[in-house]
């Protein structure tokens, strides 16, 4: 695959110019965050997605990947991270579904199916049973029948979009053992993660990916788990800011013991106790899915699925609602503006005011003409270009980012919780969205940054906690003495430091 | 930018959205034509004849236009009640049921108060609206708290509605000397005429009223504000503070008063006694009415009149013996496969993706 583009209707460009080669009989990682561009590449690859340029080869022959299909009949399959499987079905019409093996008169043929799928299962030591239902079967031995599936079609070459995140340390030996059988019969395989110890255990080599592009391919034996973590999550463009040394006051926000359950009776968030203070910038850091996305939904009040207690100013809360917790100056610039931070269906200044129309209303009658004035000097002071009447979805991403901004940093608020505020976003932007935070923080807020962007934690930060599977994995209080080697050795779980200036 | 460049291109912008909506009115108009024509080679009628009647006819004389004008009434209520509900992304179908009881209440209740108390339309108006906004409130509460699909609820609320309707009516609130009617109105629980000589009753002011007041409310209030966030985008309402659990219960109880005032407004100034014996459709009309509309109270005139018209131009025609009746319900259809495709999809995408 060469010089693979990928832009999104919505302007988001998910892939950058990507290489990638695959070599017969090799098991290839695609490593990178949550976002990187990893899955949408794979699936330009078995034809789920086309590309918006770029050229793909396979077997040195220029090819067209229209559709699914197509992938199928050059021998391309892919195992999706959440299982395509019908439940109410046996495993062998499973397998066999869309291609199933009839006899002469048209009928379905069970006998033959049943018997494949034996046969199938034995040559790849996948121990499953044709007639169970898959309903019924455990997640590990669900996953066996998607990759027996995929092997029915005739695939000799496998995508695997992070098998192992739902299977137990044993199941995932045993899957790492059939893979490499698999690999032994000449088949390809490419696995989706970002779990630097499944690439040196299993992989050969390994491509990177960090927004949207590709930083190198390498053999796995070349480098260590240390250099991957860098490039995964590294950064080389410093946006460097001049902001002046924070000076932390009273306590705002108050964690203590914030527990958040998940499925499998594992914790989201497990014990987290922290306290964000006045005029300092508390930076969240962390790979994404590791727990601060929960943080940020209890702090706004959007989820009460928790334990352990949450106090803003003082206040427990537990009962509140999100319009309670705006009301106390809590706002809330969102991880997605699409889905959660914009209605895409409205105007720009409809989107501007929603946070206060039901504040500043009169007699019930919302004040579109005032509150069109302010709106008018927002846009100025954000550089915003457009009209208030536009819909929002005019907008480029970096400017409705702004409008999110605008509109939560306006009436000082008190804390402001910034889930990934530039993500998606141009450097121009990012720029500006930085000085503001640090310009909020300065006039006395609590700033709570949620962020996997090493450049931006570094250049924001007056304190960080790094998140590791729903625990808080460092504290690291003087960030300008911290390095970005040290700090993705802490994301990544590599290592951690016991943390003991925490005081409730 | 350039504050006039930028008037200019929204104007303009404007203008392409009613010109849209214009061609898509005559390609409408155009399939209608067509079908009648059609059907007028099939049935060996005078096409030039139908043609004239049905597009001119009601237009012919000041009767006709009265016909029109009193065709719209009940669709004016309907539609702006459908259009609140559906902004707020609620397929609510009690404005059927609600107009129905609403027309039963007024017709039961004008003849029952002392013929002297002043302002008997007035009183028989708040009572229709009132009762149907407290039954509207059982499938809203229903959604908000228990999560139930307000569109199966609000249809089983229909039939309850009429069945309770009609037994009341044959047993206990029927006039004695005739079979399942109300007793006829006298001319002071009526609402007073604009033109007599056309039937032409006030009722038709106090419809558009309720479409202007529609709009302002939707596009002017705090709450017409949330209920519109809330039927865009409810995880945008929900995170920005916006209480649009409660938007997702007002909209409909305002949508059932609306459409119980319109089924009352409607018995007082053009009916004058209860007699359906059975759902008389103008709430799914209302549904026709929103979409060509695009879910707007300020655009229900014009798409309440355009029906309308239509309507009547088919029901002469099928009194002309020509083409059947059912003709218009074919152009209704095509209507709605215009004007609706983009909207319906739009409100089904609402339904399925995000739920309230």
């Amino acid at each position: 695959m060469r010089n693979i583009t990928m832009r999104y209707a919505n302007g988001v460009l998910a892939n950058d110019h990507v290489n990638f080669s695959l070599e017969e009989g090799e098991i290839h990682a695609i490593a990178g965050e949550n976002g990187a561009g990893k899955s949408t590449v794979m699936k330009i690859l078995c034809g789920a997605q086309s590309p918006t340029s770029g050229e793909i080869r396979f077997c040195g022959e220029p090819v067209q990947i229209s559709s699914p299909k197509a992938a199928a009949a050059l021998g391309i399959g892919m195992v999706y991270q959440h299982f395509m499987l019908v439940n109410e079905f046996p495993v062998y019409q499973n397998i066999f579904l869309g291609a199933e093996l009839c006899d002469k008169r048209g009928v379905l043929d069970k006998k033959r199916m049943i018997q494949k799928t034996r046969e199938l299962s034995e040559k790849y030591d996948m121990a499953v049973d044709p007639e169970a239902l898959c309903g019924a079967l455990p997640v590990g031995v669900a996953q066996k029948v998607e990759i027996l599936k995929a092997l029915a079609r005739g695939s000799r070459l496998l995508i695997l979009d992070e098998p192992t995140a739902v299977l137990t340390p044993q199941e995932t030996e045993q899957l790492f053992a059939q893979l490499r059988k698999m690999r032994g019969d000449k088949c390809s395989i490419v696995i989706i993660t970002h779990k630097l110890k499944e690439i040196t255990a299993l992989c050969d080599r390994v491509t990177i990916m960090r927004q949207g592009k590709d930083m190198g391919t390498y053999r796995v034996s070349d480098v260590t788990e240390e250099d991957i973590s860098r490039l995964m999550v590294g950064s080389d463009v410093s946006l460097t800011l001049d902001k002046p040394a924070a000076r932390p006051g009273e306590v705002l926000v108050r964690v203590k013991d914030l527990t958040v359950p998940g499925a499998g009776g594992k914790n989201r968030v497990d014990h987290v106790s922290f306290q964000a203070r006045q005029g300092e910038i508390l930076c969240l850091a962390g790979v994404e899915g590791n727990g601060q996305q929960q943080v940020v939904e209890c702090l706004t009040a959007i989820s009460k699925r928790y334990s352990g207690e949450i106090q803003v100013m003082g206040r427990d809360i537990r009962q509140a609602r999100t319009w309670d917790v705006r009301a106390m100056g809590v706002s809330h610039i969102p991880e997605d503006r699409m889905a959660m931070g914009t209605d895409q269906d409205a105007s720009i200044l409809e989107n501007l005011i929603a946070v206060c129309a039901e504040k500043e209303s009169r007699l019930g009658l919302v004040p579109y003409a005032a509150l069109a004035r302010r709106g008018e000097r927002q846009m100025q002071a954000y550089a915003v270009k457009g009209s208030l009447r536009d819909s929002i979805s005019s907008l480029s991403g970096g400017n409705m980012q702004k409008v999110v901004i605008a509109r939560e940093l306006e009436g000082d608020p008190a804390v402001v919780v910034a889930d990934q505020p530039t993500r998606g976003v141009d450097v121009g932007a990012i720029a500006f969205i930085h000085r503001q935070l640090v310009r909020i923080r300065d006039q006395g807020s609590a700033v709570i940054l949620v962020s996997a962007d090493m450049a931006e934690v570094f250049n924001l930060a007056d304190r960080i906690l790094v998140f590791h599977e729903g625990e808080i994995a460092a504290e690291i209080t003087d960030v300008k003495r911290a390095t970005e080697e040290q700090l993705g050795r802490y994301m990544l779980g590599v290592e951690r430091s016991e943390v003991s200036a925490i005081e409730p | 930018m350039n504050r006039k460049l930028m008037d200019g291109i929204r104007r303009r912008r404007l203008w392409r959205s009613l010109l849209r909506t214009g061609m898509t009115g005559a390609a409408a108009l155009l399939i209608a034509m067509g079908i009648l024509a059609l059907s007028c080679a099939a049935t060996g009628y005078d096409a030039a004849g139908t043609f004239r009647q049905f597009f001119l006819g009601p237009v012919e004389s000041p009767y006709e236009i009265g016909e029109v004008l009193l065709e719209c009434v009940p669709l004016l209520f309907t539609g702006t009640a459908v259009c609140i509900m559906n902004r707020c992304g609620q397929f609510n179908m009690f404005v059927e049921g609600g107009f129905f009881l609403g027309a039963f209440v007024a017709g039961v209740l004008a003849p029952m108060l002392p013929a002297g108390m002043p302002m008997i339309p007035v009183l028989c108006l708040l009572a229709a609206a009132l009762i149907c906004g407290a039954l509207g409130y059982i499938p809203a509460k229903m959604k908000a708290s228990l999560g139930v699909d307000e569109f199966v609820s609000s249809l089983m609320l229909n039939y309850i509605v009429f069945w309770v309707v009609m037994y009341l009516l044959h047993e206990v609130f029927g006039d004695p000397d005739t079979v399942n009617k109300t007793r006829y109105l006298e001319d002071y629980m009526k609402l007073p005429f604009l033109d007599e000589s056309i039937r032409l009753s006030g009722n038709l002011l106090i419809a558009v009223g309720a479409c202007l007041l529609g709009g302002l409310f939707l596009f002017r209030t705090k709450w017409g504000y949330t209920i519109r966030m809330t039927g865009d985008n409810p995880r945008f309402a929900g995170y920005s503070g916006l209480r649009s659990g409660q938007a997702v219960v007002y909209s409909q109880i305002i949508g059932a008063m609306t459409a119980g005032f319109g089924g009352a407004a409607f018995l007082l100034g053009s009916y004058y006694r209860f007699e359906w014996t059975a759902l008389p459709n103008y709430g799914f009309d209302g549904f026709v009415v929103a979409i060509i509309a695009g879910n707007n109270p300020f655009y229900v005139p014009f798409a309440a009149l355009f029906l309308s018209y239509l309507r009547v131009g088919a029901l002469q025609t099928a009194r002309m013996g020509s083409v059947p009746n059912e003709l218009i319900y074919v152009i209704q259809a095509v209507m709605i496969i215009l004007f609706g495709a983009k909207t319906f999809g739009d409100m089904l995408k609402r339904r399925g993706g995000k739920k309230v």
